[in-house]
């Protein structure tokens, strides 16, 4: 069981990491609009490169 | 869309395209690299009822020719387009989404909407950060509950801790942060507030848990709380996300619906006439025409005529201030006693109206009026809750000491004085945005209190029960169609009902010296000297056929040369309105200014037994006031300039929304469906309203009462403590969430 010794800091770690992302992610306006963005790719005239 | 933006007037194309004007939804961007000065303004649209209406708002307001970027939030219906200044304007924006069959009007609530959005997205990422955190906590905690003692090795018991600590870091320093805000400012103030013990018990648990992961054979023992720390702060940041979002709800609706600065000002051009401007346009030393009932756009001088302005934004008195030319005028006034002429002297920031308006904003942020005189009605309760924890902490230090501080813990997170005050706050703020929803603003909202308890409804008939239409019949053998043109002329420098019934003045009449006089018309001076009057048939003059049924008379130089016939319509929903007022046992009476005839006439055709006419404002002040010497509480439900000082001196009332400013501002409750069927919605709300807050006062002691004895006793553990308190908050706002429904 030593693993333990390196899981459970390391999944310590990960939390503060998932919730850094999850900042990053809402500053950055990804939840903004949620729907809006999936019609977007419906729209047949927009041509994406 | 939203009721409440629907019912507001479309502003003239030559306003919104004003740059002064579109500063309230349009902001410039800085210079882009090629030069080009581009704005980004900020559309409410209407029409929508798919998500794919939205696609083909965005394709037409790409197609105009200048527009760079544009981008349509259905759920909000709420359109951003970044145009280039140089090539296109927002009318031309607003028409084309007017050709693609939806209606688009300038979102200038765009600053307040953007704050509280930002103020909700903090929330919510409170919550989310304490709510991932108490999961990964409990993850880590649960070896310590499942093993037995001595399966789990002891290094590995102090690791897990010291995960567990880390992860809590980021609950106590960012998701509690408010508590410890709130309680740091309570405190500064010399004042116990609500988030005191919600503190004290968060830093206690901390400052020991630390203690006893760090070293733990130590003081603190070696049991860590860390789960029931992070459980706690989610549940208490769960009920004040729910409370912001009521409040938040309310305060949409009241703004959209607040009068303002008018949306159009007549200013004087160098040839005499008149036009219409917007009041951004305005520069000192402009010559404008206030009429009756609207509001001041700048601050000035009154120059011409004679009038009372109600300066209640400055003073909190609604009381008539008289003013004769010579006196200071202040903008977001409102004009009382007459049509008046007046040179603006300051505008914009400088006017002290637009000092009150970031004072008003900033109110806004705090929490409001109701949440601080419930946090004073829960001091003495908090007092009491901390002097017993640390009576407790003694008396435990002294029987068991490793418990004493867990004790003192629960103690201290247990008691719910979060309840107490959440009870009344949580349901009016509730009900207020359900009314709202149904299109009752609640400018006041403790005037739901006072409605639960009104037994005497008065209601008065010109414009609230009915929609004058107005024809002409000429005394003598004269021109009919030019006497109306002339009286409709007249009838422009007033805000009475009857007189916004003409429509709108084509002929190009100059009036001088204008004056009105409430209760019996409107007169003026033409270009040739000759006095024109315009309103009572005594008012218009004497001479021609007897006054008759006739609602409004044009007479000048003292004879009556037209009769106007008012064609009263009640409006289809009163009967309905006042027949469920008169089942929920409330007396109802008719008030009128109108002849007693026409108010009996009326009142027969609503089933309003009660009817007086031919009341002057002071007789219907009298009215009022002889109902409430006999005990009654009275509600008004009114309109028209004359009802204002009726209004302020009834227990509740109620204004229409197209009626004078004047009536708005001093109404407690606004109907913008413009009927009376809005009456009975807010009454039975009130009703509802009353009832929910009795059962959360009570659920709110008996919870009290049964769980500080548990506390003290010992046996209740600090996880338990904190579900207790934060369940029993949750349980307040959610019955009071059942308002909304």
């Amino acid at each position: 069981m030593d693993i333990l010794y390196l899981l459970i800091p390391l999944s310590a770690v990960l939390v503060l990491g998932v919730i850094g992302l999850f900042a990053w992610a809402l500053n950055a306006g990804q939840f903004d609009d949620i729907e809006q963005e999936g019609q977007r790719v419906l729209d047949a005239d927009e041509l994406s490169s | 869309m939203p009721k409440a933006l629907s019912a507001l007037p479309q502003p003239a194309a030559a306003v919104i395209d004003d740059p002064r004007e579109f500063a309230a939804f349009t902001r410039l961007l800085p210079e882009a690299a090629n030069g080009d000065r581009l704005a980004e303004s900020s559309l409410c649209l209407g029409g929508l009822h798919c998500a794919s209406c939205a696609m083909v708002i965005e394709t037409a307001l790409r197609e105009v020719p200048g527009v760079v970027d544009a981008s349509v939030n259905a759920a909000a219906r709420l359109a951003r387009v970044r145009w280039d200044a140089a090539r296109t304007r927002p009318s031309a924006l607003v028409q084309a989404v007017e050709r693609a069959g939806y209606t688009a009007v300038p979102d200038t609530l765009a600053e307040a909407r953007a704050q509280r959005a930002s103020e909700r997205r903090t929330m919510l990422w409170r919550l989310f950060v304490a709510a991932f955190c108490s999961m990964q906590i409990m993850m880590m905690a649960t070896p310590s509950y499942v093993s037995a003692p001595g399966e789990l090795a002891p290094d590995l018991a102090q690791l897990l801790a010291w995960g567990a600590w880390l992860v809590t870091l980021p609950v106590l320093l960012f998701s509690a942060a408010p508590f410890f805000r709130g309680a740091w400012s309570a405190l500064a103030r010399g004042r116990v507030g609500m988030d005191v013990p919600v503190a004290l018990g968060i830093a206690v648990a901390f400052v020991a848990s630390t203690g006893a992961a760090f070293d733990p054979g130590g003081r603190f023992g070696a049991a860590v709380y860390f789960d029931s720390l992070a459980m706690f702060v989610t549940f208490l940041l769960a009920g004040r996300a729910l409370e912001m979002r009521a409040r938040h709800r309310a305060a949409a609706r009241l703004e959209a619906g607040a009068a303002r600065l008018p949306d159009g000002v007549q200013r004087r051009t160098a040839d005499g006439a008149f036009e219409t401007v917007s009041p951004r346009r305005l520069a000192p030393g402009d010559v404008v025409r206030v009429p009756l009932g609207q509001a001041f756009a700048a601050d000035g001088l009154l120059i011409e005529g004679r009038t009372a302005a109600d300066e209640a934004l400055l003073s909190g008195e609604s009381r008539p201030v008289p003013k004769v030319a010579g006196d200071a005028l202040v903008a977001g006034s409102v004009n009382l006693g007459g049509p008046v002429l007046m040179r603006v002297e300051r505008v914009g920031a400088d006017t002290r109206y637009e000092a009150i308006v970031a004072l008003l904003r900033e109110a806004m942020a705090q929490r409001p009026a109701l949440s601080r005189i419930a946090d004073r009605v829960a001091a003495p309760f908090l007092v009491g809750v901390l002097l017993l924890a640390g009576v407790a902490a003694a008396v435990w230090s002294v029987v068991d000491p490793a418990r004493a501080v867990w004790v003192a813990v629960a103690m201290l997170v247990v008691t719910c004085p979060c309840a107490l005050s959440l009870a009344v706050p949580a349901a009016l703020l509730s009900a207020a945005g359900a009314l709202a929803r149904a299109g009752v603003l609640l400018r006041r909202v403790d005037a739901l209190e006072a409605l639960a308890r009104v037994d005497h409804v008065f209601v008065d008939k010109t414009g609230t029960l009915t929609e004058p239409r107005l024809s002409c019949r000429p005394v003598a053998a004269d021109d009919a169609g030019w006497l109306r043109e002339v009286a409709a002329s007249l009838a422009a420098w007033s805000a009475h009902p009857l007189a916004r019934a003409f429509g709108p003045a084509v002929a190009p009449i100059e009036w001088r010296a204008v004056g009105e006089r409430v209760g019996a018309g409107i007169e003026g001076r033409d270009a040739d000297g000759r006095v024109w009057r315009l309103g009572a048939a005594d008012w218009a003059g004497a001479g021609g056929p007897g006054p008759g049924e006739a609602a409004v008379w044009l007479g000048r130089d003292g004879t009556r040369l037209a009769a106007f016939e008012s064609a009263e319509q009640a409006r289809p929903d009163s009967v309905a309105a006042l027949r469920a007022l008169a089942l929920d046992g409330l007396r109802l009476t008719l008030l009128s200014g109108d002849r007693a005839e026409a108010a009996r006439r009326v009142g027969a055709a609503l089933g309003i037994d009660d009817c007086q006419g031919g009341l002057r404002p002071e007789d219907k002040l009298a009215a009022i006031r002889a109902a409430q010497a006999r005990g009654e509480r009275v509600a008004m439900v009114g309109d028209g300039v004359n009802d204002a000082p009726v209004l302020a001196q009834a227990d509740v009332a109620f204004a229409l929304a197209d009626g004078a400013a004047v009536a708005r501002a001093q109404a407690d409750v606004v109907l913008l469906g413009n009927s009376l069927q809005g009456v009975v919605a807010a009454r039975a709300m009130a009703r509802r309203t009353l009832r929910v807050i009795r059962q959360n006062i009570a659920w709110a002691l008996l919870y009290n009462l049964v769980s500080v004895p548990l506390a003290f006793a010992g046996l209740l553990p600090p996880w338990a403590a904190g579900l207790g308190m934060a369940t029993s908050s949750l349980l307040v706002v959610l019955n009071s969430l059942r308002l909304a429904r």
